[in-house]
């Protein structure tokens, strides 16, 4: 069966793929200009450990992870809430001068890790760790239908969020204490900024993989940045590399029999290394 | 009518770790004042006090009409990130952000109004080239353009001549100046250079927190060599000829004048 005729197999998983890969590339922009890509990494480890939770206090009420489950029990939910607390918690920190923002990154990446692990090996969920860690590490070979609607509803409320308020956003990455001097709320802002790729993260990690999304929110934006100086042109390069890379990437492992996830990685790093170049290239002429 | 008066403000992040004595001046309509100290004095520090992103630790901050004067504000331009994509147009606009508000758009008024403000300090030829492709100096005078975009009341400048050449920085603080006197703002500004605060500001603080030490007063009363000495703890020696104010260190450390 070609490619194209089975495309009832890999319509859904290549829409999630794309709604993800845009999102993220967009967001990826505020990722690496704030210096916060570890803090994605920590956003998507903690949403995780969200999702084991909810499978492991689910155990208790006897919800399966394989039926309907309820608001309060479902994964998503915890997932949200998790990376959310998380998102705060990054937020804060930045007031002490005791603790280093990195330092409460770190901790909540190496503790939330871990503590996936330890869930997961809980008896009372194991029977069930394969099932999850597709969900908490994400497949985008196959993406179930209510997770391709939890992205788009979560990338229409990010981007919304983020058509209202890009202007605030980007001064206060751009000069936090100026921001601050002409009594723009930068607190809230910054809250808010960290809120978005939050749940961008929870709800894409499970659709993608947190490999893909950690990429996405990383690779496409510092290539844009290596070929472009205009702020449009580098928003827009961004979400097209990244779109491009999971589109790309999700045919090429589809023809080749190759892991889906570390080919999208692979391309969106290519762009970045042909950004190299033509800078090098720049420079030279 | 005092745009700010501080009445015996303790500066400092954290209670029980003052970063000045108490302080009281207030800045006026039009006035040009010039905070001088060694590295660790606390300059930044008042200056964000007086912005109002940091509370004083005690004492009262008072404002004229109960309300805060608006501010511009023109940072270390080595505090900003250069990697951002973002042109000199853009850079001036954000100045707008105080006045717009949370969420709404920079309309064409705003653009405007940018483009004035990147004119008054000579550089409309560099409005869509990439702020970080600019020099030093330029980049000093878009901030000092966004500073003013807003209207303000007050213009607040830390270290704005930090990384100049002396040309460079007499240009901009000359252009500060004739700025500030055409529009009749207050300007505070913090400085390592004595020759600028002197040749620039009508009003000097002299503050080292460290050693619980706060003046101020008119420039030709405190800018002199032992005001001076004691302030940075090496021999600095003043004069003033010809309208000039000639500043260097004593036994054959360097120098600077205007």
């Amino acid at each position: 069966m070609s490619f194209w005729d089975a495309s009832f197999l890999w319509l859904e998983p290549m829409l999630a793929s794309l709604i993800g890969a845009g999102l993220l590339g967009y967001l990826g922009f505020f990722v690496v200009l704030r210096r916060v890509a570890f803090m994605s990494a920590a956003l998507s480890q903690v949403s995780g450990l969200g999702v084991a939770t909810a499978f492991w206090v689910g155990s208790f009420f006897g919800v399966s992870p394989h039926d309907e489950t309820a608001f309060w029990f479902s994964p998503v939910t915890f997932a949200l809430g998790f990376a959310l607390l998380g998102a705060v918690a990054f937020t804060l920190p930045s007031r002490s001068r005791r603790v280093a923002p990195e330092s409460v990154v770190a901790l909540a990446y190496l503790a939330s890790s871990a503590l996936v692990i330890v869930v997961l090996n809980s008896p009372r969920i194991a029977q069930e760790a394969h099932e999850i860690g597709d969900l908490l590490f994400g497949n985008a070979v196959v993406v179930r239908r209510e997770h391709l609607v939890q992205l788009a509803v979560g990338a229409v409320l990010v981007l919304a969020v983020h058509a209202v308020f890009f202007k605030d956003f980007l001064f206060t990455s751009f000069d936090h204490e100026t921001a601050a001097s002409l009594g723009v709320p930068v607190r809230a802002l910054d809250l808010g900024l960290h809120a978005s790729l939050a749940v961008a993260v929870a709800v894409s990690t499970r659709a993608l993989g947190a490999l893909p999304v950690f990429a996405f929110l990383v690779l496409p934006a510092g290539a844009a940045l290596l070929f472009s100086e205009r702020l449009k042109v580098v928003l827009v390069l961004s979400v097209a590399f990244s779109m491009v890379s999971a589109a790309v990437g999700y045919w090429l492992s589809w023809t080749w029999s190759l892991p889906t996830g570390p080919v999208m990685v692979a391309l969106a790093a290519l762009f970045w290394g042909l950004g190299g170049l033509k800078r090098l290239a720049g420079a030279r002429s | 009518m005092s745009l700010i008066q501080l009445e015996d403000v303790v500066i400092g992040y954290r209670r029980g770790h003052p970063l000045s004595p108490p302080i009281r001046f207030s800045v006026q309509e039009g006035d040009a004042i010039g905070i001088l100290g060694p590295n660790g004095a606390g300059k930044s520090t008042l200056l964000k006090t007086v912005l109002g992103t940091i509370a004083p630790l005690s004492g009262k901050l008072s404002h004229q009409h109960g309300r805060a004067p608006r501010v511009g504000y023109v940072p270390q331009g080595h505090r900003l990130d250069f990697a951002y994509p973002l042109d000199a147009l853009q850079v001036v606009l954000m100045g707008r952000a105080g006045r717009k508000g949370l969420a709404r758009f920079y309309g064409r008024a705003d653009r405007e109004l940018a483009r004035q403000a990147l004119g008054s300090v000579g550089l409309t030829e560099v409005a869509h080239q990439a702020f970080r492709s600019l020099s030093g100096g330029q980049r000093q005078r878009v901030l000092v353009a966004r500073a003013l975009v807003g209207d303000p009341e007050l213009l607040v400048l830390d270290e704005p001549t930090s990384e100049m050449d002396p040309a460079a920085e007499h240009a901009l603080l000359s252009l500060v100046s004739g700025l500030v006197t055409a529009r009749k703002v207050a300007v505070l500004f913090v400085t390592h250079q004595i020759s600028a605060a002197a040749g620039f500001s009508r009003t000097v603080m002299l503050l080292d927190g460290a050693r619980a030490l706060f003046e101020a007063g008119p420039t030709g009363e405190l800018v002199n060599s032992e005001r001076m000495t004691r302030l940075y703890g090496r021999p600095v020696e003043v004069r003033r000829e010809h309208g000039r104010t000639l500043v260097w260190l004593s036994a054959g450390e360097g120098g600077e004048g205007t």
